[in-house]
């Protein structure tokens, strides 16, 4: 392990989208014009399948090594310089890394195949692949970068095209509000992240060994014990800065408000972006620094809290949504929040293990909600749809086995990855049997609201309008095969990740190098066999509700929705009001802020001409207030206020400068006295 | 106190009431004059203080060329009264710059206090011959430089004096 | 005695070059003007490549009134390479207006000597010289579009509030020459390191009294009130000229003169400049975001950038210093390519400096957006350009000298400034009906400067090594 293997390879996997991102963005416009689109989704596709190849390479060199050696380097040139710190700009892949450049090169790459149907007809085709295969750089970046520098260019990256990509349909106004959003709540976000890394610098600066690569991180991470710092440990604090970074880029409690406008974006962008890579960019960043994590277990705590919080919060909005995408990202940060749930109780390995099924079955569910939105023509309110099952097989098919995926139905991906990580919020030293229970209540909301979308969306009469009716019609292949594919990795990316019942997962296996041992298996298998029946029995009733609903229409939705007079539907329907929230506080306090202080600083001086050097006009106005009020009552007196108020506020331009140097002057006159009774 | 101490004290004072009148006139031209007169009397005290050359010079330049230049201009514009002043500012004005004065007084008094020496000059301070030295020596640069900046300075005036292209 | 003239090199070949420019000026049709930008450009880069050559020597001139270290020199480049971009983001807009471009070119060549004798200036006197020298030409400089009454009125503020600041600049040396008998800025570091803790009450006023005057310069809270009127009424390549280079000649003070002689009575200015620091880059930023025009925002941007700055000054020594040369190089490109996209909007007499005129240039004019992209961006601390990079460095150099709230509020306000630099590309990208920018037909050189910008804001990114190593050499050469 001391001795990376130096390769030469690593960096196109990450460079070629870039190069493609390159080639589209500059001279894309021309291309299309000249050649077609076809040119130019060849220019996008072929650097992301060539990543792909190679990351499946570096795959197989890893298997080719020892366990304890698997691990790949390849180093570009040294970045920063400077004292103590020397950052380089580095790609290693080790077997955390190589899952994730699989999924971003393998899912990315099944997405970009599909937007060449989805975005057939869009003008600005070359645009749009241009951000698809910048992101997917970013996110290559962010997942092989060897320091936390390397890794928050990509994090960042990621944030602004993401923000491209959301606002793409810029024509609407709507879109470039939610891209305005993404970017500035991730930016919240960020600086949570680089004040972690400044911190674990900071600390290990102090020490001697000021660093920011992972490695070397994990070398000296024992020095980081028992530092202190603003009253608390450094990890508990480096950790917790480092984990507000990943709720805004994970959409976590409380800045998981940008995801769901985020679903703006065209629906590949919601795909690759807001459920297969971007997102889980914070559940990457926590097993990756899980040494660290696992020296704080008040962070721990403070993360799986976060996490099941909102995988329940999420799932109970999920419920009453309307809109066929917001349900799928709602669904999402309720996903999120049961990664979260697994790093927080220290099972990283099943945290990544549910990242990698939710990839698969997640954008298997947003494509196909694409193929049908680009079926209805557009139209995104399930209470329109109805029936397509008949007219669209491919997608429903597809679709209907993500759904079974996400509800944890036995045998299917999302089966194993969310069993294990119950399993290991309730038997792991972090857990507890409330974490659990929360968890399991979580589980049979999403198969409720999983099958309420499947039944609205495909079975029944159509709602649709008689013009939608006619121009029903399957997706093209192009659209078609990657959902084929990502459903059948739906189902059998779970097999990899067995239970220990079942014989054990290779999953954690290939892991473990980066992980150690999971904690102990001890004669566990009674329980976890029993904990894995209430939790599909719980799913189950979800569904059979869903069922009675929605299909059989024997339950009238109604009856739930008019629970508490209706107040607690209203509140799940409106989302708990924290965007409105958030807007008050927030958004009208900084612009509140900055207009108060512009206004001070152009009207200070006359303020002050108009508030002092008018004394006497105040004086004489005060007389004839008190004239006024004696003589004339006080209908006079409130006209002469605003008279007054209008003349008080008129921009007073010239002759300020004077004022100005006065009051400067008055100012050096005082800081003087100040500092000379300060110094004797 | 030596005759030198009075002295100084005397055109000091006077030299000060003079160039308040500067300030506090509202005739114009008769504020030129009590400048000219200020000038004339901060000359005579650099001759009392050892400093012959930098008071020939005062005069010289200052109380002979400058003021010229701005009594014509004032005879040219015309306008031989200012306008009234904001009493309020003028006040505020006058007060930070009293106490200013008064701050600065401590400081210089309180500075002596602290170490007890004043620098020391030798006989010929502030003679032509010693200031031509220095003047061609240490600041023979910064004395270049000046000229370069009042260069900069007349291009100034010409580019903002000179009438459209 | 022998002199050596080396020091003076670039200095002088500035200077002869502007005298140049004025003489042909005089035998020149209107037509051929244009003839005095390459000219200067010329001299600009003959100087440059003295300077270059220079590199590494440590020698001092004129009983060392003025040194010539890398230090000097590295900030020679930065105001070498700032005007040259200048003149070349200017010659479209002459053609535009009124202004005369003869004075025009010879003023900035002025400006810029007096900014180069500013950083290598070892003596008070010679560096107030080279100050005023670089504020007469600039105060002529932002009111030479004489139609404009904006341009004559910021001028006016301009040269009122720059007087001013003098006055307590000059006190300020006064009082120390009289304390301490020299205006040699190494003598007067000795002295004050052989009186250690008993410094006359005299020395410790003038010191504060030059704080205020270089604090004035760079529009440090609570001086600041000329910066965004003075920078709105400019012509704008001038406004870029004075937030780059301006600001980086006070810098140059504030590193040699307070970082480096004056750190030995640093308990006394190290904590209001700490407040200073806080107050300038909150003010800043806050500000910023409730402007409607992009150059007024550019303005309080300025200030904001002032504040960060000021952090390395404060942060100190080494780390602080070499932190403070790298942003200032940083800042650089980035702000003079933003501007020169502004100028780029510029329509016959029409400014077009709102937001809204902004609307669809992105759209209308890719490289215009990517390149205005780049530089918000790398204005906002974006990685991997130089924004980042710089202010990477500053709030680790904060960090190192214990400083760690300085870090924290300073990426705290970067993250603020998101709002107002975002709303740019915004604008350029996702609304349409604004102006229709110049094509680089129509404004070729405008174009080179800003291609040289984004070349420097993303190279300054991605391989700030060896840009870092070399201010790292400039600081510590101080002697």
């Amino acid at each position: 392990m001391d001795q990376p293997i130096q390769t030469d390879y690593l960096r196109w996997i990450v460079l070629l989208p870039l190069l493609g991102a390159a080639t589209n963005g500059l001279l894309g416009a021309q291309l299309q014009k000249r050649f077609g689109k076809g040119l130019i989704s060849t220019i996008a596709i072929a650097p992301v399948l060539g990543s792909f190849l190679l990351s499946v390479r570096a795959l197989f060199d890893l298997v080719a090594l020892q366990p304890e050696q698997r691990f790949l380097i390849d180093r570009l040139y040294t970045w920063i310089t400077t004292g103590s710190l020397n950052v380089d700009v580095a790609f290693w892949i080790d077997p955390l890394s190589a899952v994730m450049i699989l999924v971003v090169t393998g899912i990315g790459g099944l997405i970009h195949i599909y937007s060449i149907g989805y975005m057939h007809d869009d003008n600005s085709y070359w645009r749009f692949f241009t951000f698809l295969n910048l992101f997917t750089f970013a996110m290559l970046l962010l997942v092989t970068g060897d320091n936390l520098l390397l890794v928050f260019v990509g994090w960042e990256g990621v944030g602004l095209c993401s923000y491209a990509l959301i606002g793409f349909w810029y024509q609407d106004h709507v879109n470039t509000t939610a891209g305005n959003k993404a970017f500035i709540v991730n930016r919240v976000g960020d600086f949570g992240f680089i004040l972690g890394i400044f911190l674990i610098f900071w600390t290990l600066d102090h020490q001697g060994h000021g660093t920011v690569s992972f490695r070397e991180i994990q070398k000296f991470a024992s020095l980081l014990k028992n530092q202190e710092i603003w009253g608390g440990g450094v990890a508990t604090l480096a950790t917790l800065f480092l984990f507000v970074g990943a709720t805004g880029k994970s959409a976590q409690i409380p800045l998981y408000v940008w995801l769901p406008d985020a679903m703006q974006g065209p629906t590949p962008v919601s795909a690759l972006i807001h459920a297969a890579t971007m997102v889980t960019a914070g559940v990457y960043m926590i097993a990756r620094l899980h040494f660290l994590y696992s020296m704080a277990p008040l962070t721990l705590e403070v993360v799986a809290v976060i996490g099941v919080a909102t995988a329940l919060f999420a799932a109970t909005i999920a419920l009453t949504q309307n809109d066929i995408k917001r349900v799928l990202a709602y669904s999402t940060i309720s996903q999120l929040g049961y990664m979260f749930l697994g790093a927080g109780v220290a099972a990283y390995g099943a945290a990544i293990f549910h990242l990698m099924t939710h990839a698969f079955f997640k954008a298997c569910l947003f494509l196909g909600s694409g193929s049908v939105i680009h079926a209805m023509g557009g139209e995104q309110d399930m209470g329109k749809m109805g029936g397509l099952r008949s007219a669209m097989p491919y997608t429903f098919w597809t679709f209907a086995i993500s759904v079974l995926a996400i509800a944890g139905t036995p045998l299917t991906g999302g089966f194993f990855s969310k069993d294990e990580i119950l399993w290991q919020a309730f038997s792991s030293a972090h857990g507890s049997p409330l974490l659990w229970s929360l968890g399991v209540v979580g589980a049979g909301l999403t198969a409720f609201y999983m099958f309420r979308q499947l039944f609205l969306v495909f079975f029944g009469n159509s709602r649709a309008d008689h013009h939608t009716q006619e121009h029903l019609h399957e997706s093209p292949k192009v659209m078609t095969v990657p959902l084929v594919i990502l459903a059948i990795g739906s189902i059998a990316a779970g097999w990899i990740g067995l239970p220990e019942v079942f014989g054990g997962s290779q999953f954690a296996e290939w892991l473990e190098p980066v992980f150690g041992k999971p904690h102990e298996m001890a004669a566990s298998e009674g329980p976890e066999l029993l904990l894995m029946i209430c939790s599909v029995a719980v799913a189950a009733v979800g569904f059979f509700i869903a069922y009675l609903m929605y299909y059989r229409g024997a339950l009238a939705p109604e009856r739930f929705s008019s629970l508490a007079g209706g107040a607690l539907y209203r509140l799940f329907y409106n989302k708990y009001y924290v965007d409105e929230i958030y807007q008050a506080i927030f958004v009208r306090g900084t612009l509140l802020l900055a207009r108060t202080g512009a206004w001070i600083d152009q009207h200070i001086i006359d303020f002050i001409v108009d508030g002092s050097a008018k004394t006497t006009a105040y004086i004489s106005w005060f007389n004839g207030l008190f004239d006024n009020y004696v003589i004339d009552g006080i209908v006079n007196a409130l006209a002469n206020i605003t008279f007054w108020a209008g003349g008080k506020f008129r921009k007073v331009q010239t002759g300020n400068i004077n004022s100005y140097l006065y009051v400067i002057l008055g100012a050096v006159v005082l800081a003087i006295i100040v500092r000379l009774r300060y110094s004797s | 106190m030596t005759g030198d101490q009075f002295l100084f004290l005397i055109l000091a004072a006077l030299s000060t009431v003079s160039s308040l009148l500067v300030i506090f006139q509202r005739n114009i031209v008769r504020s030129a004059m009590a400048l000219v007169a200020t000038l004339f009397l901060v000359a005579v005290l650099f001759l009392t203080l050892d400093a012959p050359m930098v008071g020939f010079l005062q005069i010289l330049v200052y109380a002979g060329a400058i003021m010229v230049l701005f009594l014509f201009v004032i005879m040219l514009l015309n306008s031989a009264l200012l306008e009234q002043r904001q009493n309020f500012w003028w006040g505020f004005g006058s007060l930070t710059a009293l106490l200013l004065v008064i701050e600065i007084l401590f400081l210089v008094s309180k500075s002596f206090e602290l170490d007890g020496r004043s620098p020391s000059l030798s006989g010929s301070f502030g003679s032509p011959e010693l200031l031509a030295q220095t003047l061609f020596t240490d600041f023979v640069l910064p004395f270049e430089i000046a000229s370069l900046l009042l260069l900069v300075a007349i291009i100034g005036a010409v580019v903002l004096a000179k009438r459209g292209a | 005695m022998e002199t050596n003239l080396t020091p003076l090199l670039p200095a002088a070949e500035v200077t002869l070059t502007a005298l140049t420019v004025l003489l042909l000026d005089l035998f020149l049709r209107e037509e051929e003007k244009g003839f005095l930008a390459w000219i200067s450009v010329t001299g600009l880069a003959l100087a440059a490549g003295m300077a270059f050559f220079l590199w590494g020597s440590q020698e001092g001139a004129f009983r060392n009134t003025l040194l010539l270290d890398d230090f000097a020199l590295f900030f020679t480049e930065i105001f070498l390479g700032t005007a040259l971009l200048t003149i070349l983001s200017s010659i479209h807009y002459l053609r535009e207006t009124n202004i005369r471009s003869g004075e025009y070119y010879a003023l900035i060549l002025f400006s810029t000597t007096g900014m180069i004798l500013m950083a290598a200036a070892n003596d008070l006197i010679l560096f107030f010289l080279g100050l005023e020298t670089m504020s007469v030409g600039v105060y002529i400089l932002t009111g030479m579009w004489r139609e404009r009454v904006e341009a004559s009125e910021a001028a006016m503020k301009y040269f009122l509030i720059g007087a001013f600041a003098t006055g307590f600049l000059l006190y300020g040396i006064a009082l120390i020459f009289g304390a301490t008998g020299s205006t040699n800025l190494t003598r007067i570091s000795f002295f004050l390191s052989l009186s250690f803790h008993q410094w006359p009450l005299l020395v410790i006023a003038g010191v504060y009294l030059v704080f205020i005057g270089l604090a004035f310069k760079i529009g440090a809270f609570p001086f600041h009130f000329w910066v965004p009127d003075v920078y709105e009424g400019a012509p704008t390549p001038i406004t870029g000229f004075m937030s780059v280079a301006v600001k980086a000649a006070a810098f140059a003070g504030w590193a040699r003169i307070f970082v480096h002689q004056f750190s030995v009575v640093e308990h006394e200015w190290g904590v209001p400049l700490h407040a200073l620091a806080i107050l300038t880059m909150t003010v800043g930023n806050l500000l910023a975001i409730a402007q409607s025009s992009v150059k007024r925002m550019l303005a309080y941007s300025s200030i904001a950038h002032a504040g960060y700055l000021l952090i390395g000054v404060v942060a100190g020594k080494e780390p602080g210093g070499s932190a403070l040369l790298f942003y200032l190089l940083a800042y650089a490109p980035m702000t003079l390519g933003a501007f020169a996209v502004l100028l780029a909007l510029k329509d016959g007499e029409k400014d077009n400096e709102s937001y809204d005129d902004f609307a669809g240039v992105g759209l209308k004019r890719p490289f215009l957006g990517m390149a205005m992209s780049i530089f918000m961006l790398s204005l906002a601390g974006f990685p991997p350009l130089s924004g980042f990079t710089g202010k990477f460095y500053l709030f680790r150099s904060a960090i190192v000298s214990g400083y760690t709230d300085l870090a924290i509020i300073g990426a705290l306000n970067s993250l603020l400034s998101v709002i107002y630099y975002l709303r740019v590309i915004v604008k350029m990208y996702m609304e349409q009906g604004g102006v229709e920018a110049q094509p680089f037909a129509k404004a070729p050189c405008l174009y080179v400067a800003i291609v040289i910008a984004v070349l420097g804001t993303v190279g300054l990114g991605l391989l700030p090594a060896r840009a870092l190593s070399l201010s790292g050499v400039s600081y510590l050469s101080l002697r």
